[in-house]
This record gives C-alpha cells, sequence and structure tokens, in this order.
C-alpha cells in the first residue's frame, strides 16, 4: 500500500510538473529571451529553470503563482550567469522572424522588426519591467514585489519606457524614410 | 481625472478600466483618441514581443528532467548503504527526544535555506515592512510591528509545517529566520547541520527558527520577534 501512494504521489507530482512546462515554457523562453538576447542561452536559462523548479516543484502551493514563482527562478538563474559573462544582444537583422513570416503581413513583420530592435537598445531597468507587464501580464505590485522596488517605481519605469520605445521608433521610422 | 492625468495613467496601465479613466475617455476626444492609438500600440508591441519559442523546447526540458532524475536516483541508490550506517550512528548517540525532535526540523529548515530560495541568504538591501506584514497576514498573524533589517520574506512550507521565511542580514552575516506558524510541539533547542547552526524557539503559536554561521546573533533576533508576536494578533 506504501508503494501504491509513493507511485501515485511521484506521478501526480509529475503530471504537475508536465502541465507547467507545456503550459508555461514557451511565456518563460520569450521572458529569457528579452533578458538574455540570445535563443540559445533562452533555452538554457528556461531549462535550468524548470529543473530548478522540479526539485522545489511541492513549494509551489497555488497554481495561480506558478507563472511569477517561475520567472522568480528564471531572474535568479539569470542573475547568476550575469555574475559571470555580459550576453550580448544579436545584431537586429540577426532576429530570426523566418516562422512569423506566414501569419504576418511584410509591413507588420517590418514594424515589429523594428520594436524589437527598439526594445534591444532600451535599458534594463526599464526593460524589464515592461516585459513583466506586457508579457506576463503582471500588475505594478507583482512587478514591485518581484523587482524589489517600490509599486511608484514600478510606474515610473514603465511609464518611461513607453515613451523612450515611441521615441526611438519615431527617430527609426524617420531615418527609414530618408534613407 | 485631467487630461494629464489621463495620459499619466495612459502610459503606465493602458488597458486601465478604471471608472476615472473610462470617464475620461467618453467626455475627451482628443484623450479617446491618444487611448486608441496607445492600445494599437500595445497590440503591436505584444505582437512583436511574442517571439516564437523552439518547436521541441517543452519535450527537451522533460527529457533533461527524466535525465536527470534518472543520475539521482543512482546516486541515491549508491550512497544509500552509507545513509543507512550514518542513521544507525546517530540514533546511537541517543541524546535524547529534544535533540532528535530538534535535528528533523533543523535538518528540514536548512536544506529548504539551501534550496530554490538560497539566493536569499545574498540579499541586504531592506524590504518594505508592509510586504512582511502582507506575509505574515497570509499565515494568520497580524503583525504589531515589524522587526528592522529583513531583507527578504516569502511564504513557503517547511517539512509540514507553514512558515514565513525572512532573511535578516547581520554584520557577520545572514541570519536565515523562520517562523512556523502551526509548530506548537517544539521545545527550544539548538541544532547544526551542513556547516550551519540554526535554534529552534517555541514562540507564540509556533516556532521561531533561526539559522545562520554566527549564533551570537540569535538572542537579539529572538528577543525583537518574542515581543513583536506577543504583540500581535494570531487568527
Amino acid at each position: 500500500m506504501a508503494t501504491d501512494g509513493s507511485k501515485s504521489v511521484v506521478s501526480s507530482k509529475q503530471r504537475q510538473f508536465d502541465a507547467l512546462v507545456r503550459g508555461l515554457s514557451g511565456d518563460l523562453y520569450r521572458y529569457a529571451y528579452w533578458l538574455c538576447g540570445e535563443d540559445a542561452l533562452a533555452h538554457d536559462l528556461v531549462q535550468e529553470t524548470f529543473l530548478r523548479a522540479w526539485r522545489s516543484l511541492d513549494s509551489l502551493r497555488d497554481t495561480a503563482s506558478a507563472k511569477a514563482w517561475l520567472i522568480t527562478i528564471l531572474r535568479r538563474e539569470h542573475a547568476r550567469l550575469y555574475e559571470r559573462k555580459t550576453p550580448q544582444f544579436a545584431d537586429v537583422d540577426d532576429v530570426d522572424i523566418a516562422d512569423e513570416r506566414e501569419t504576418h503581413t511584410p509591413e507588420s513583420v517590418g514594424e515589429d522588426g523594428l520594436i524589437r530592435a527598439a526594445m534591444q537598445r532600451l535599458d534594463a531597468k526599464y526593460r524589464e519591467p515592461l516585459l513583466m507587464q506586457v508579457l506576463g501580464g503582471f500588475s505594478c505590485e507583482e512587478i514591485a514585489r518581484e523587482l524589489n522596488i517600490t509599486p511608484a517605481a514600478v510606474m515610473t519605469q514603465v511609464f518611461r519606457a513607453r515613451q523612450k520605445l515611441k521615441g526611438m521608433l519615431a527617430g527609426d521610422v524617420k531615418e527609414a524614410q530618408l534613407s | 481625472m485631467n487630461c494629464l492625468e489621463f495620459r499619466r495613467e495612459l502610459n503606465i496601465h493602458p488597458q486601465s478600466n478604471d471608472a476615472d479613466f473610462v470617464a475620461h475617455a467618453r467626455a475627451c476626444p482628443r484623450c479617446a483618441q491618444a487611448q486608441a492609438d496607445a492600445l494599437a500600440f500595445e497590440a503591436t508591441l505584444g505582437r512583436a514581443l511574442a517571439i516564437p519559442p523552439p518547436s521541441n523546447l517543452a519535450e527537451s526540458i522533460l527529457l533533461a528532467q527524466a535525465t536527470q532524475q534518472r543520475r539521482e536516483r543512482r546516486r541515491w541508490a549508491s550512497g544509500a548503504g552509507w545513509l543507512t550506517l550514518a542513521a544507525a550512528a546517530v540514533l546511537a548517540v541517543g541524546v535524547g527526544w529534544r535533540v532528535t525532535r530538534a535535528q528533523p526540523l533543523g535538518d528540514a529548515a536548512i536544506a529548504h535555506m539551501l534550496g530554490a530560495e538560497a539566493p536569499a541568504l545574498a540579499m541586504t538591501a531592506p524590504i518594505a515592512a508592509g510586504d512582511v506584514r502582507k506575509a505574515f497576514a497570509k499565515r494568520g498573524v497580524d503583525l504589531a510591528q515589524v522587526p528592522a533589517d529583513i531583507s527578504y520574506v516569502q511564504c513557503c512550507p517547511v517539512g509540514k509545517f507553514k512558515s514565513v521565511h525572512m532573511v535578516m542580514p547581520r554584520a557577520t552575516g545572514p541570519v536565515t529566520v523562520m517562523y512556523l506558524v502551526d509548530d506548537k510541539g517544539g521545545a527550544r533547542a539548538d541544532f547544526a547541520h551542513a556547516g550551519w547552526i540554526g535554534r529552534s524557539v517555541p514562540m507564540a503559536h509556533g516556532t521561531l527558527v533561526m539559522i545562520g554561521h554566527d549564533a551570537s546573533q540569535f538572542a537579539q533576533i529572538e528577543q525583537e520577534w518574542q515581543s513583536t508576536l506577543q504583540a500581535s494578533t494570531h487568527i
């Protein structure tokens, strides 16, 4: 009986882990990509995040907070990595948009490319809270807790992030029109 | 809400449903246009950031996890003989109920501290008192006051107990403080594991566990939490 019980505990943990991986690995990958700027590194970061998550899965009690929990682990992994090396963003021309060509018009691909380039140029201080809001869907209070800053500072940073991004895009469009 | 406040909110929460925000957009055509532009920008931004993940991402993670698990099982099996001997040695010491009860709790607390939240030990910037209050409130404790210099707080399970896990940086190193809200059966005890030393102290309706490298820091922390928890409301 004991064996059956432990077996079912293990399999339910495994099922929970599978569901997390299948449900959230894509979101985590996008977040990791914009954090580190390299697709291979983003893949490694997400994998390491989930391996750590597996080891401490018992501490996850509230499934609604799973994404925030995983992002916390991912940010720590990235910080550890960042201590060892400074990741370089790929040149905007190298950003792979091949998978989207079938679903987006040439105009929108061009617009997306400009936004991606602008995001890469955006200071990490502004980029990260904006990513957490737009990609993660987190509130300013949740972002503040994660980044260990005040909600007012988060509001200022997402405000400035959008302003800077729009400013850069306006400049890029003008440059594109002149060339 | 005036136009300036609306534009500020628009850059912070473009999809805001706040009643004042919505009312202003209805009343001011220029701000309504700005909102339409902002929402269009948000849609473009969201699409641009949605980098497609590698098609085999989930499978490669699950494969890595299965491989790691198998490796760990093999390592565990080879170490099991030594563990049995070590466990027998611990039992042979037979130092009484106090130690045998404190040691598993201490082991669990130290293992938890060195798990996924280990990076918290390096945090030194004080967090907001409100965050500490919120964590205790989740555990049914309405704190009367918040001790100073807490750099990390999280509600976590430690073994079978619900805890509030904190880090209090001190000059001689960080002290991890865990308040196990529903552990009423313990006695005061010291423990050591994996190069760390700790102390568990029955306090209010639970147990306070302190872990660090310098036990001389424990007395002051214990005193701070004793007076805090005595004055607090336990729901």
